[in-house]
């Protein structure tokens, strides 16, 4: 096969594209997936759950097990052992015990040789449980329903934030406009379903898993079984996608899967089907956010009282997190005086909600347009020309009272957009027209890399860079190709600071007994904050180039200057840089049957500089397709505490023919720290296209569109009232 | 663990059928689905089953006098690109799900599902099919509305294979075909609307109208249709409102998955308001 | 347990299985044929697309019952084919391989149509790729890929 890679992004910029590392070997079916993957004397796993809300488990009756086959529950976690997953907050449990607080939770593993039988005896399994009152909303958590699953209140985490002086002007006279937006679960969908196996080897606890963390997984399930995190060894397979579904959820299943490691001694392989999949992992958090803003007489917003909820499941894991990042964007890219946020996580009987791309900025940043574009509204101004007037400058203040540091380019991309969709004349036109046409718009940013000083106080990333007496060059770092293209960016990374083709630098999936732990593969950091880490390793390998034999050059993080962040109050700088976005959406409506058809969809991102030009577009479509996912077709409703749509002929996710082409525009806008002026963009491109659609149907059929996803469903529902 | 048969013959496959009760599958579009097991195990049927895709005697469409003749096993890919067969059933073939699906699925298969969502199944109705069911002693036919008796239900004996279907060629002045489903492609339906009209000398000659995924079964109402008969444009639209809110009590939707009950019923309304603003053309 | 005799891959192949068994796990588990992906394995996805008979079909819900005497080609008889290549090629060029779950599937999508329209427009393209299911790409790279692939096909005399 023709294995020519260009590197013209040599002599020329390093967003010059290049053929990916490993399109060919995926495009050719050769590329193995964990469940492609050959061990010897293999055993299967089927996860035993509770079909239960909430409930007191009673008894288990496990029927006599032929020989070869086990079944695995807490009582096998070994003496010193917790039941409990070290995971971000470490609530989780490996095993259920006395007590199931959600449809699904892991109680055992039944594990042996032959799937059919397994799927036999699974059926035979006989659990007793005693129904208690759940609680799946975010008001039924609120009002403690059936008492407390969590705490005295339900409440996982709260914050209050403040900007400026927000109490004088809510006790004045100010008009006051009030909203309440909501956006529900949304499945991540990744094409692989999740998978891994586990074995024990050399003494050491093996697991291949399809993950964005490898170190995460480590530390989560060293402790269930005593041993040092140096005992678990976590090697990352080739995986099909994660979108943040691969980031903590996969501890959820490494950590049975090492207990029956341990008892059964052998290779045991645990592949979620897709309804398990959908049926049994995490979701992205539903979203209630609530405002109050007061109008001056000039119609200019003077305060904001902003009251966010998010649904955190059975247990908290990140949810904390997760809302942090939906407060800290819940002012989307706009500098608005006296600010009061109020945030609640929110325990819940439903499946526990954790990371997906944008990690709660989608919700808040949606939450922010909508409510920003209703203002525009009621005070009779289109949503571009009202908005940008509350953009952010250079020096401006965020809602935790940090500074923005670089240049904020949102009115030359403003203005890119608005001539690439139209947006002025067709909306002119069709208004005219009285059509139910309409271009909607929104405006989005999003901080690259952990919260405030999380990078520097938590991560402390390490990288190493070697180059061997060959002259080839090995990247070693814990973040994993998973579809966005890092193994490729950061290969050019080095390829261009050392000057060699990009065929003598390589990037192997990493494995926690070779890599340094540079940190997770999330929060957009992995190209900003990690590849500048192979940059800086890359010229100090270059120093050292002419050295005889192999050759390490390692980096370890270092905080760029000028970055304030107080984490007990939540002060300060929470991010050092933001990517930017712009995002139109042309919509018609049809008459009689309220089905959207989407006429073009166009977007500028400030990204910094792209370290390759078609990669990053490829992020800008793919992400933008799953955002109008999100803010279109994807409904993911509860029912008595199940998903009812856990299919992919029911969870609707886009085809081909539901939207056309992503038209993708950059502005270059180099960023100091990251690498050749990069900063993260992964999340970004999800952040801003559900509410440009949203803007779209609701300019289209004149009513104001308070949650997503916009379906027919929804808008008939409007048309109506 | 289910028998499961593959004959290698028409008259085996009756045979297995007579002795055993074997369900036939042929495309699998469904049963292969609805009884999915985990990976590396079989699938789970409740009968035991025999599989008919590979009988080439089950396989083919003809005109046979004033009749199309689809047999069961002719894969929907067959008939979507077929000449033969009437512009909006290759429609209604064309929107169902995927292409690699209709390379594997049959509209005989569609309509032993039973499915009031069925959307090809909705245009069998209005064109008036029948079906011709086979067993080892005698063939007997019956219109699509006799053999299915509710969802998932129908009138094949244990005995009977479904071998044609069978629709009366049709020749319309206008028809109208609509399908709602989930998104642009590979989708389920949230419902469906097909209409035919035949105008002669400005009078209604035929009408009919059939309902998918409004209720249990495919709604097709002979007595409505029949009331329109004869009418001209001024009849037809003085006649309107009351049709609307008779065909309206035929409209009982449901909630679940896919859609909402008051989504389906006032899309359906909104859908046959466009078929009659349809028929009040052809009449004018 | 029954014999089932079909083509794989332009070979003759016997295997002993229940005819009610998926194509799919016959393929990956009995004879490796990993190119073969489970996605969904309710004919929703197309990550398991293969040929049978020249057509396109889901192996997830194939019953090797239907199989007896059949054509099957996976991926993996396509691959190394001058046709196999100038998609594989033409997608890697494009960037339309992200995670790379779908696009065995995808190019088996592309193989079925341009053998069937050498020259297809961006509609018959969307349409072709309908049942196959992709969450990285938003489809854009894909549906060039596809667009390189038919125009480096016809210089080369593939369809020919």
């Amino acid at each position: 096969m023709h294995q020519s890679i260009n590197n013209d992004f040599l002599q020329k910029a390093i967003g010059t594209p290049v053929r990916r590392l490993d399109a060919l070997d995926k495009a050719s079916g050769r590329a193995k997936y964990i469940a492609d993957m050959k061990f010897d004397g293999l055993l299967y796993a089927r996860m035993i759950r509770s079909s239960r809300a909430r409930a007191r488990l009673l008894h288990v009756a496990v029927p006599a097990l032929p020989e070869g086959y086990y079944y695995i529950s807490s009582n096998d976690i070994p003496e010193g052992g917790e039941n409990r997953l070290y995971m971000i907050t470490n609530d989780w449990r490996v095993f259920a015990e006395d007590t199931v607080r959600y449809i699904g939770e892991t109680i055992g593993l039944l594990v042996g040789p032959d799937r059919n039988v397994l799927r036999d005896l699974e059926r035979e399994i006989k659990i007793s449980y005693e129904d208690l009152e759940p609680a799946f909303t975010i008001d039924e958590g609120l009002a403690v329903k059936g008492g407390p699953i969590h705490g005295e209140d339900n409440i996982f985490a709260e914050y209050n934030l403040k900007k400026g002086d927000p109490d004088s002007i809510f006790s004045g006279s100010y008009r006051i406009v009030e909203d309440e937006i909501l956006t529900g679960f949304q499945e991540h969908a990744y094409m692989e379903p999740q998978g891994m196996v586990g074995e024990y080897k050399n003494g050491k606890y093996v697991i291949t898993a399809s993950c964005q963390c490898p170190y995460y997984m480590r530390k989560a399930v060293a402790g269930i079984l005593a041993v040092d995190q140096e005992d678990i060894v976590v090697s990352q397979a080739i995986t099909g996608g994660a979108f943040g579904g691969k980031e903590h959820f996969p501890d959820v299943i490494a950590g049975p899967l090492v207990v029956a490691v341990h008892v059964i001694r052998k290779p045991v392989q645990i592949v979620f089907d897709r309804h398990e999949d959908i049926s049994f992992t995490a979701k992205r958090h539903p979203s209630r956010t609530r405002f109050r803003t007061a109008i001056d007489e000039n119609n200019r917003i003077v305060g904001m009282d902003i009251d966010i909820a998010i649904n955190g499941g059975g247990y908290q894991s990140c949810s904390h997190i997760v809302l942090q990042r939906a407060m800290f964007s819940v002012n989307s890219v706009y500098d608005l005086p006296n600010i009061r946020i109020r945030g609640r996580a929110v325990a819940t009987n439903t499946f526990p909600s954790d990371a997906f791309r944008g990690f709660g900025a989608p919700q808040g940043i949606f939450a922010c347009e909508m409510h920003m574009s209703h203002l525009a509204r009621a005070l009779e101004m289109d949503d571009a020309e009202f908005k940008q007037q509350y953009f952010v400058q250079t020096g401006g203040t965020t809602v935790t009272n940090g500074m923005i540091h670089e240049e904020v380019k949102l009115p030359e991309m403003l203005e890119k957009v608005l001539e690439s969709s139209g947006y002025i004349e067709k909306n002119r036109l069709y208004a005219g027209e009285g059509a139910a046409k309409a271009v909607g718009i929104s405006f989005y940013n999003h901080g690259g890399g952990f919260t405030g000083d999380g990078e520097k106080e938590i991560i402390k990333a390490r990288v190493r860079v070697s180059r061997d007496q060959n002259h080839k060059v090995t990247i070693y770092v814990s973040n994993v190709e998973m579809g966005q293209g890092f193994q490729t960016t950061a290969c050019k990374v080095a390829a261009k600071v050392l000057g060699i083709p990009l065929q003598d630098v390589f990037f192997q999936n990493p494995d926690t007994s070779v890599v340094p732990n540079s940190g997770p593969t999330v929060a957009s950091r992995s190209m900003m904050i990690v590849g500048k880490l192979v940059e800086r390793a890359a010229r100090q390998l270059k120093n050292s180039w002419n050295d005889q034999g192999a050759v390490d050059a390692e980096e370890d993080y270092v905080q760029p200057p000028g970055i304030e962040w107080n984490s007990t109050t939540f002060q300060g700088d929470a991010y050092p840089a933001f990517g930017w976005g712009i995002c139109a959406v042309e919509v018609a409506v049809d008459p009689a049957t309220a089905e959207v058809e989407t006429k073009g969809i166009w977007t500028v991102h400030d990204i910094g500089v792209p370290i390759d030009d078609l990669i990053v577009h490829g992020q800008v479509h793919g992400g933008v397709i799953q955002a109008l996912g999100y803010g279109s077709l994807e409904k993911l409703e509860v029912k008595n505490g199940a998903f009812l749509q856990n299919t992919f002929a029911d969870y609707i996710i886009p085809t081909t023919m539901d939207f056309p082409a992503v038209e993708s525009d950059l502005v270059e806008n180099p960023y100091e720290y990251g690498p050749f002026g990069a900063k993260g963009m992964g999340e970004l491109v999800f952040d801003g296209a559900a509410a440009a659609y949203a803007a779209a149907v609701q300019k289209a059929v004149d009513r104001d569109i308070c949650s997503i996803p916009v379906n027919p469903e929804l808008i008939m529902k409007l048309r109506q009232a | 663990m289910a028998v499961s048969y593959v004959p290698a013959t028409f008259e085996e496959a009756v045979r297995i059928r007579r002795e055993t009760g074997a369900v036939p599958v042929a495309g699998g579009t469904d049963l292969m689905v609805r009884y999915r097991s985990p990976a590396g195990t079989l699938p789970d049927f409740p009968w035991p089953v025999m599989f008919i895709s590979g009988l080439k005697e089950m396989k083919g469409l003809f005109l046979e006098g004033a009749e199309l003749v689809i047999k069961a096993g002719t894969e929907l890919a067959v008939i979507e690109h077929s000449e033969i067969v009437h512009p909006v059933l290759r429609e209604a073939v064309r929107q169902m799900a995927a292409p690699a699906l209709r390379n594997l699925g049959t509209l005989s298969g569609n309509i032993c599902n039973a499915s009031p969502a069925g959307d090809a199944v909705c245009v069998l109705y209005a064109l008036g099919a029948e079906v011709e069911l086979t067993s080892s002693s005698r063939m007997r036919r019956m219109p699509i509305e006799h053999f299915i008796t509710g969802p998932g239900r129908t009138v094949l004996k244990d005995d009977e294979l479904m071998t044609a279907v069978r629709i009366p060629l049709h020749s319309d002045s206008a028809s109208f075909y609509r399908k709602v489903g989930t998104r642009k492609a590979n989708a389920l339906s949230k419902l469906s609307c097909t209409g035919f009209i035949t105008v002669t000398e400005n009078r209604i000659v035929d009408m009919r109208l059939a309902l998918g995924a409004v209720g249990p079964m495919v709604v097709r109402s002979a007595e409505l249709e029949s009331q329109c008969i004869g009418m001209d444009l001024n009849q037809f639209s003085n006649f309107k409102p009351d049709l609307r809110k008779q065909y309206a009590e035929l409209v009982t939707p449901i909630d679940d998955q896919r859609s909402t009950a008051e989504y389906r019923k006032e899309t359906t309304l909104n859908l046959i308001d466009e078929f009659f603003m349809l028929i009040e053309k052809e009449l004018s | 347990m029954q014999q089932i005799t079909f083509i794989l891959n332009g070979e003759k192949q016997v295997v002993s299985a229940d005819p009610s068994s998926r194509l799919l796990d016959i393929l990956r588990d009995t004879l490796g044929l990993t190119a073969v992906k489970e996605g969904c394995g309710e004919g929703e996805c197309g990550a398991c697309s293969v040929l049978k008979d020249g057509k396109l079909v889901n192996s997830c819900i194939v019953p090797m019952g239907s199989v007896d005497g059949a054509e099957i080609t996976t991926l993996e008889g396509l691959r190394d084919t001058a046709e196999g290549e100038n998609i594989i090629s033409a997608y890697a060029d494009s960037g339309a391989v992200q995670c790379g779950f779908c696009t065995p599937g995808m190019v088996m999508a592309a193989a079925a149509l341009l053998r069937e329209n050498p020259e297809p427009d961006e509609q018959e393209i969307r349409e072709a790729l309908s049942g196959n299911l992709c969450r990285c790409t938003g489809y854009n790279l894909l549906v060039k890929g596809v667009t390189l692939a038919s125009e480096r096909g016809k210089e080369k005399g593939i369809w020919q």
